[in-house]
């Protein structure tokens, strides 16, 4: 490679072509630019003239300098030029071998390895050796094979979380060993000490030169929290001591809202000598269950990531018992010791269970329940049933009632036989019962029994087909002592004893405790120990990689227990969550006891640490240059030329700017339909159903012009002009009665329009039915309209109806009427009916009757005809015959002015008729 | 005529309209009045047919006897004979170039020449209705006819346009004595005008020659490597210098300006200039002043 002022060029031959420069200077420099047309009627003037030999018109300077330009860029680029050539430190030849440590130690520097194994890879690949690549935590047979290969792959190769263990340096020290032929190692490090090290260097020594390139970074630890005391402890482990450090812990979990974001942070704080610095963080409960990791700030690691798991968390359970009122014997009462043992890891509430579901406990217990409300114990069914877990408790009250005797109660998991039975007392002749050693596959197993724990009394399970699966504890006898049945995605658990002392004494015993905390009514403040998880097999849920993501685990296997808290992580076992039945387990790449320490070398290992400025190749950037001043060059030739139309580009480019405000007309829109409902809502209009019959929409319009006319005349409404409203987009709330002509073949309103009109209706409009078939054929009958009003109808909240009675407000709202015509005289009018205890009153000449005003009014007389005028205010149709007919319009128009005072003053005029009354009361 | 095509007329009449609206009705001076019997508003200075008293001559025998003027003749005893003078219009020969060369505007800014020329013959034409003259165009086209239905039919014949790059004036069908008003960029060959005022000249017509050109056509504002056009392509020519043509560009338009002038003169015709730049106000009041002005 040679070297220009730091700069190599791989093929520097080609820099000669610089010296065509000043030629495609001169030739450039002698083509005029292409010529410009005019459109010029004087052309003919023109003709003729010809141009002075001495002024051909030449490429400017600047745009010929700009084009040198390119042409050098372009030809500098190809020659291959590289910034910072790395120094040929691996110079020699013979196959070479990387090892990478690819833990999770390295994965916060990762990019920057990844770069410098790509600089060693392109050296090698200069110096034609070929290459293979060992990664201690993943080991895989080696493939010497070109440095092309391998330089794509690179990218793939992700470090492990975990360090590499005795194992996986046996088997990598295997694969070296099925190589014959020496080679030279490279061998990028962490920077961590791990076991069995020396070994594999005294391998790879004996074949060839080995190099180290290590970082000289601090490693940073994050060991798992801990909740001692009410608070979480955090303590991060280091590998370098020796200078002040401050590490800020960030809590992450999921807001309220659902997302993921820092909930709390802490900082740890290293004095120069601490490998260990720990913090504490005192949380609310609520935000501490939240919390589903702990990582450092600003280190990609999975080290530096620690993962909660319930043992954050305390469970929230619910105490039920049902005595509550005997205050003075505090160890009598049956949730005492559940207190006792719970109040340590659990937040309990005490109270009635109509209180405590809504607040969703994990946990309800119900000490000595036998009998809920029915509306309870539904709601309970339903709470278990979405994955709580009741828990229960026998005693004397559940042994006296009969539930659960007969059949199953859902709430129980097995039937009982009445009366329980009593063991070792003063008439028996039985000794109290020990427990049975817990079986295999129920949640106690591997609980050790205390020889003093007897049972004196219980309540004894029916025998059932599926009573020996719902076993979980016995006694020795083989009587069942707990029972459980899964309930929905939750499950009912029964202790057949009390959960005071009465029964029995395993409520003074350890095992208590600690069957709650296997039944995760509790949970363990500490991580459990090996012992307490021998015999469970835990299946990950998330696993970590080596950034510290997490991700889902797939087919992972599943790990035992014990392995699963001791055994260093590895690929057998993987950092994350781990699931086993209800509980959950976090396992983090650290243990609470690790400690982490430099690696140390051997002195023949020639080791190199310091950052290495990674060479970078420049010829992408120049011919890039290149092609940007080949296209600055066609727009300025253009512009040379007259061609480039300066102020036309400009306009276009404006043009493309403000199609961003095209989205203006919308909010134009907006704010013109909201100006109309600001119309609607600041004046009264009455308000009509488009029905699309054209003829029938201009009768309604006209109708209600009509009727606003006589209410603007006669009364104090004074409405505006009336409005046709389309039901599917038009909003109803502004309009205190809608008139809705039925016509046979009206389209039939979509779902949200008939919810629009429930609305309406529930917040007091009224909507005027009129099949304008004058009830010809008798009402609920079939004319073609009345069908269809009942079809129209069927999805509208309408409350019971009863022919007007003579009594109704409506007969008395502005005038008195007894008959309600329109262009037709004797249809009935339909209202809602009056509650049934509506009564009259002594010396009222009314009943009492509802308070509201009626949602809906029901007829056939078209009104909307008899009200109809035209613009002139004379009448639109004929009504009747002679003086009769316009007394029937004229009762038409009461009748109209009669509704919309009902709608818009409500009972008020029925309420008038105790006037007289409070008056004299008032004058005594 | 089609329906766009009888829109435009109405639009280019109702433009010509406003320009026209602003000045007093034209009337053409008339030299020669003899061969032409119809009508007027001119008094022809001699006795004759129309509505203005010229003179009382006394009765002679032969006169018809209802032409003696009693309210005269009751003064003395000889009778006398009211005679009225001779009124007759004046016929004018308008000429627009359609030619391709006037189809051009340098800036879109501002108006096509032929827009121009149009504008200001209609309103000419207008002025000249107002004032009784007979307008027309040359050729056969449409032959000089009064009043308004004229306008209309002469603001249809001006949005013909042709396809040829310069059209030729028309001198077909002139009326002798006539006077014309030819408006056209005259960037043409040189020939065919000369032909058509000479042939107008012997006809014994006057008129007035209206150029219109438009600003770059004066100033020759290019540079660089140009290649000029006609408006349909026909013509070409190439420089690769366009600011060293300037000089020689504004010499040749001199040139041709003074061959108009001369040709003018000799044939008793005025020269007027236009720009397009310009006011079309100030090209009509030079006009209506060059029609008014007796020669």
């Amino acid at each position: 490679m040679t070297m220009l002022a730091g700069i190599g060029f791989t093929t520097p031959w080609l820099l000669l072509g610089l010296l065509a420069l000043p030629i495609l200077w001169l030739l450039l420099r002698a083509v005029p630019p292409a010529p410009v047309r005019r459109v010029f009627p004087a052309v003919t003037l023109l003709l003729g003239l010809a141009d002075d030999e001495s002024l051909s018109d030449r490429t400017p300077w600047w745009l010929l300098l700009l084009r040198m330009l390119a042409v050098a860029a372009a030809i500098i680029g190809l020659s291959g030029p590289v910034l910072n050539p790395a120094p040929a430190t691996t110079e020699g030849s013979g196959p070479l071998l990387v090892v990478l440590d690819a833990s999770w130690a390295g994965a916060d520097d990762w990019r920057k390895t990844s770069e410098q194994i790509t600089a060693k890879l392109n050296e090698a690949g200069r110096a034609e050796r070929t290459i293979a690549m060992l990664r201690l935590t993943a080991p895989e047979p080696l493939q010497f094979q070109s440095a092309d290969v391998w330089r794509k792959r690179v990218a793939g190769l992700s470090p492990q979380p975990w360090q590499p263990n005795p194992d996986l340096i046996a088997a990598s020290i295997n694969h070296i060993a099925t190589v014959d032929a020496g080679f030279d190692t490279l061998w990028f490090s962490d920077g961590l000490e791990y076991p069995e090290r020396d070994q594999l260097t005294s391998v790879l020594g004996s074949r060839g030169d080995v190099q180290v390139f290590q970082t000289a970074a601090n490693r940073l630890g994050l060991l798992p929290a801990q909740f001692v005391d009410g608070a979480i402890e955090l303590s991060i482990i280091r590998s370098n001591l020796g200078l002040e450090q401050q590490v800020i812990v960030l809590a992450q979990g999921v807001d309220p809202g659902g997302t993921m974001r820092t909930l709390a942070s802490a900082t740890v704080d290293f004095a120069i000598d601490d490998d260990k610095a720990s913090a504490k963080l005192i949380l609310p409960s609520e935000l501490r269950a939240r919390i589903s990791r702990f990582e450092l700030q600003r280190i990609r690691s999975a080290g530096a990531v620690a993962l909660t798991d319930d043992s954050l968390r305390r469970r929230e359970v619910a105490l039920i018992s049902s005595q509550t009122d005997n205050e003075g014997l505090v160890l009598l009462s049956p949730v005492h010791y559940l207190r006792q043992a719970l109040q340590p890891t659990a937040e309990l509430f005490e109270g009635g269970l109509g209180d405590l579901l809504p607040a969703n406990p994990d946990v309800i217990i119900l000490a000595d329940v036998a009998r809920l409300a029915q509306d309870e114990e539904e709601q309970l069914i339903e709470w278990v049933e979405k994955g709580g877990m009741l828990l229960r408790f026998a005693g004397p009250r559940l042994a006296a009632s009969d539930i659960s005797r007969n059949e199953e109660h859902p709430l129980m998991p097995v039937r009982l036989r009445s009366g329980g039975r009593s063991l070792g007392g003063a008439m028996s002749w039985g000794e109290p019962k020990t427990l049975a050693q817990f079986q295999q596959d129920t949640p106690f197993f591997g609980l050790t029994i205390p020889q003093e724990v007897t049972v004196s009394s219980q309540v004894v399970a029916q025998p059932d087909p599926s009573l020996a699966d719902r076993v979980i504890a016995e006694l020795g006898d083989g009587t069942p002592l707990v029972t459980r049945k899964a309930l929905g995605q939750g499950q009912v658990v029964l202790f057949h004893v009390t959960a005071n002392a009465e029964w029995s004494n395993l409520p003074l015993s350890g095992l208590f405790v600690e069957m709650l905390e296997r039944l995760a009514v509790s949970t363990t403040a500490k991580p459990p120990r090996e012992d307490e998880l021998e015999g469970t097999v835990w299946t990950p849920i998330n696993v970590l990689d080596g950034f510290g993501r997490l991700s889902e685990a797939g087919t992972l296997g599943g790990v035992d227990g014990p392995k699963l808290v001791s055994a260093p992580t590895g690929p057998d076992l993987r950092p994350g969550l781990y699931d086993s039945g209800s509980r959950k387990l976090a396992r983090n790449v650290l243990r609470v006891d690790d400690q982490l320490q430099s690696a140390i070398w051997p002195n023949d290992v020639s080791v190199i640490s310091a950052a290495v400025v990674p060479e970078r190749a420049l010829g992408g950037i120049l011919i890039s240059l290149a092609l940007v001043l080949l296209a600055l060059d066609v727009a300025a030739s253009l512009a040379v030329s007259g061609l480039l139309h300066l102020s036309r580009t400009a306009a276009l480019l404006l043009g493309l700017a403000t199609t961003g405000w095209l989205g203006l007309p919308a909010h134009h829109a907006q704010a013109q339909q909201s100006a109309d409902l600001l119309g609607l809502s600041s004046e009264l209009a009455l308000a009509h159903v488009l029905t699309g019959d054209e003829q029938v929409d201009t009768i309604a319009f006209n109708g209600l012009r009509g009727l606003s006319n006589t209410l603007l005349f006669r009364t104090s409404i004074e409405p505006s002009v009336p409005v046709g409203v389309d039901l599917e987009r038009d909003e109803l709330a502004f309009y205190p009665l809608l008139y809705w002509p039925i016509t046979p073949d009206q389209p039939r309103p979509s779902a949200e329009a008939y919810s629009r009109l429930n609305a309406y209706l529930r917040t007091g409009g009224m909507i005027v039915f009129d099949t304008r078939d004058a009830n010809l054929v008798g009402s609920g009958a079939s004319s073609a309209n009345a069908r269809k009003l009942q079809q129209l109808a069927r999805s509208l909240d309408i409350p019971p109806l009863e022919p007007l009675p003579a009594d109704h407000v409506l007969t008395r709202t502005f005038y008195l009427l007894q008959d309600f015509p329109g262009r037709h005289q004797r249809g009935e009018v339909w209202v809602e009916a009056a509650p049934a205890d509506a009564e009259q009153i002594e010396g009222m000449p009314f009943r009492n009757l509802n308070d509201g005003v009626t949602p809906v009014v029901i007829g056939g007389n078209d009104w909307g005809a008899a009200w109809a005028v035209d613009q002139n205010g004379r009448p639109l149709l004929p009504v009747g015959r002679g003086f009769a007919g316009e007394r029937q319009r004229e009762l038409a128009h009461r009748f109209g002015v009669n509704l919309v005072m009902h709608v818009l003053t409500g009972n008020y005029k029925s309420d008038q008729v105790h006037v007289p009354a409070l008056l004299d009361r008032l004058g005594q | 005529m089609s329906a766009p095509a009888i829109s435009q007329a109405i639009e280019l009449r109702h433009r010509a309209e406003i320009e026209a609206g602003s000045l007093p009705p034209l009337l053409v001076q008339a030299e020669q009045l003899a061969g032409s019997v119809l009508l007027g508003e001119h008094g022809r200075r001699r006795a004759g047919m129309g509505d203005d008293f010229w003179q009382y001559r006394p009765a002679q025998p032969g006169d018809s006897r209802n032409l003696i003027d009693h309210r005269r003749s009751a003064r003395g005893d000889q009778q006398f004979i009211r005679e009225r003078e001779w009124q007759i219009a004046q016929t004018v020969h308008v000429w627009v170039d359609q030619g391709g060369s006037m189809r051009f505007a340098s800036t879109p800014d501002l108006p096509l020449k032929i827009d121009r020329a149009r504008k200001l013959a209609l309103a000419a034409s207008i002025l000249m209705v107002r004032g009784g003259e007979r307008v027309g165009l040359t050729g056969t086209t449409l032959p000089p006819r009064s009043g308004n239905m004229q306008i209309l039919r002469m603001a249809e014949a001006l949005c013909i346009e042709d396809e040829a790059d310069y059209a030729p004036p028309e001198h077909h069908a002139m009326i002798p004595h006539a006077r014309g008003l030819f408006i056209s960029d005259f960037l043409g060959p040189f020939e065919e005008l000369q032909l058509a005022l000479s042939k107008a000249a012997d006809r014994g017509l006057r008129g007035i020659l209206l150029q219109v050109l438009d600003p770059s056509e004066e100033g020759f504002p290019f540079s660089g490597r140009t290649l000029f056009e006609s408006v349909s392509g026909g013509l070409r020519h190439e420089t690769l210098k366009a600011s060293a043509l300037r000089d020689r560009y504004l010499d040749r338009l001199a040139e041709r300006r003074d061959a108009l002038e001369n040709l003018c003169r000799a044939t008793g015709w005025r020269m007027g200039l236009h720009h397009t730049g310009d006011s079309a106000q100030a090209a009509l009041l030079w006009l209506y002043h060059a029609l008014e002005r007796t020669e």
